[in-house]
């Protein structure tokens, strides 16, 4: 397999972070996939969008899945971050565990600044926290909306009736 | 006090009915609250091809203030319902509604937390509209039955 220039970043930020990474595998699209820990994730962030050849100067997604009904993989909650290199052309991705009891982590927004309304799309699917985000409301559902439905756990139709409707 | 109250029931009043509702039948103000892919077959019934202006109801305008047939096509969420229910409250008096597709008229295949369930929960409706989405033939029929309620509407029914 030949080491393209997204391998090698994520290859340095391996080292750099130690034992708080995994290894770098391809995902099933092929992008270089990394495991990291949850508390190293802005540092690898920070070091990824400055690393000289890596340049990921674009956050492309971040979002989560619920692993609800698989506990043996791991932590409950895992956060995606997706990167993308617009002068290179090339992507990389991050991947994170949280615990289900009281599930928060650092916010990414003092790297990327649209990790912003990202993150707080996660908030109000998932109720993940982000510590040090500027703005944590929900984002598509309206305010005083009970639960996350994107849980696994989340019931299809809602807590209660359907028909309710929001207050005006 | 108008003069269908100092009148009462009777030929002067009937007679107004024919006239006014002769005006209201062929002039109606669409206002649509397209959002979702029904508003592409709105779109098509107001077209040259399909031409709703054969039944009178071509000026769409895009303020309620100014209308008088509420077009509702698409899902509603449930965000979306207030917004809905402010429109319909700013319409002028008399005002019908039509409910079009199966997401308007009944939340369609959206059964979840999010969709409301049928427009019928928040405001009136006149007119619903099978379909997912409807044909344009559909639409322009769903403006007949209009009509024809219209006909049949009395001044002295309405406050």
């Amino acid at each position: 397999m030949i080491m393209d220039v997204a391998d090698k970043s994520l290859n340095d930020l391996k080292s750099v972070l130690g034992k708080d990474a995994g290894e770098v595998k391809p995902a099933l699209d092929d992008i270089p996939t990394l495991e990291i820990e949850p508390m190293a994730v802005v540092k690898a962030l920070r070091f990824l969008r400055d690393h000289k050849e890596g340049d990921f100067d674009l956050l492309t997604d971040l979002t989560a899945v619920d692993w609800l009904d698989y506990p043996e993989s791991g932590e409950r909650f895992e956060i995606v971050y997706l990167l993308c290199s617009t002068g290179k052309n090339h992507r990389a991705r991050l991947k994170t565990r949280i615990p289900d009891l009281d599930p928060r982590i650092e916010s990414a927004t003092s790297v990327y600044r649209t990790a912003n309304w990202l993150e707080r799309e996660v908030y109000d699917m998932f109720g993940i926290k982000f510590d040090g985000h500027p703005d944590l409301r929900r984002i598509l559902m309206w305010e005083g909306f009970e639960g996350y439905p994107l849980r696994k756990d989340f019931p299809t139709r809602g807590y209660g009736p359907v028909e309710r409707t929001p207050e005006t | 006090m108008g003069i269908e109250t100092a009148l009462g029931p009777g030929i002067i009043t009937t007679t107004l009915d024919k006239v006014i509702n002769w005006g209201r039948r062929w002039s109606l103000y669409p206002m649509p609250y397209g959002v979702a892919c029904c508003a592409i077959e709105m779109m098509g019934a107001l077209a040259s091809r399909y031409d709703m202006a054969r039944y009178g109801a071509e000026a769409v305008r895009f303020s309620p203030r100014q209308c008088d047939l509420l077009i509702v096509a698409g899902t509603i969420n449930l965000k979306m319902a207030p917004v809905l229910k402010r429109i319909y409250d700013q319409m002028s008096e008399p005002k019908w509604v039509i409910s079009m597709g199966a997401c308007a008229s009944a939340g369609g295949p959206f059964d979840s937390y999010a969709v409301l369930q049928g427009i019928d929960r928040i405001i009136p409706v006149d007119v619903y509209i099978p379909g997912c989405p409807p044909k344009p033939e559909a639409m322009l029929q769903a403006v007949i039955k209009i009509q024809e309620k219209i006909d049949k509407e009395t001044i002295l029914d309405r406050k």
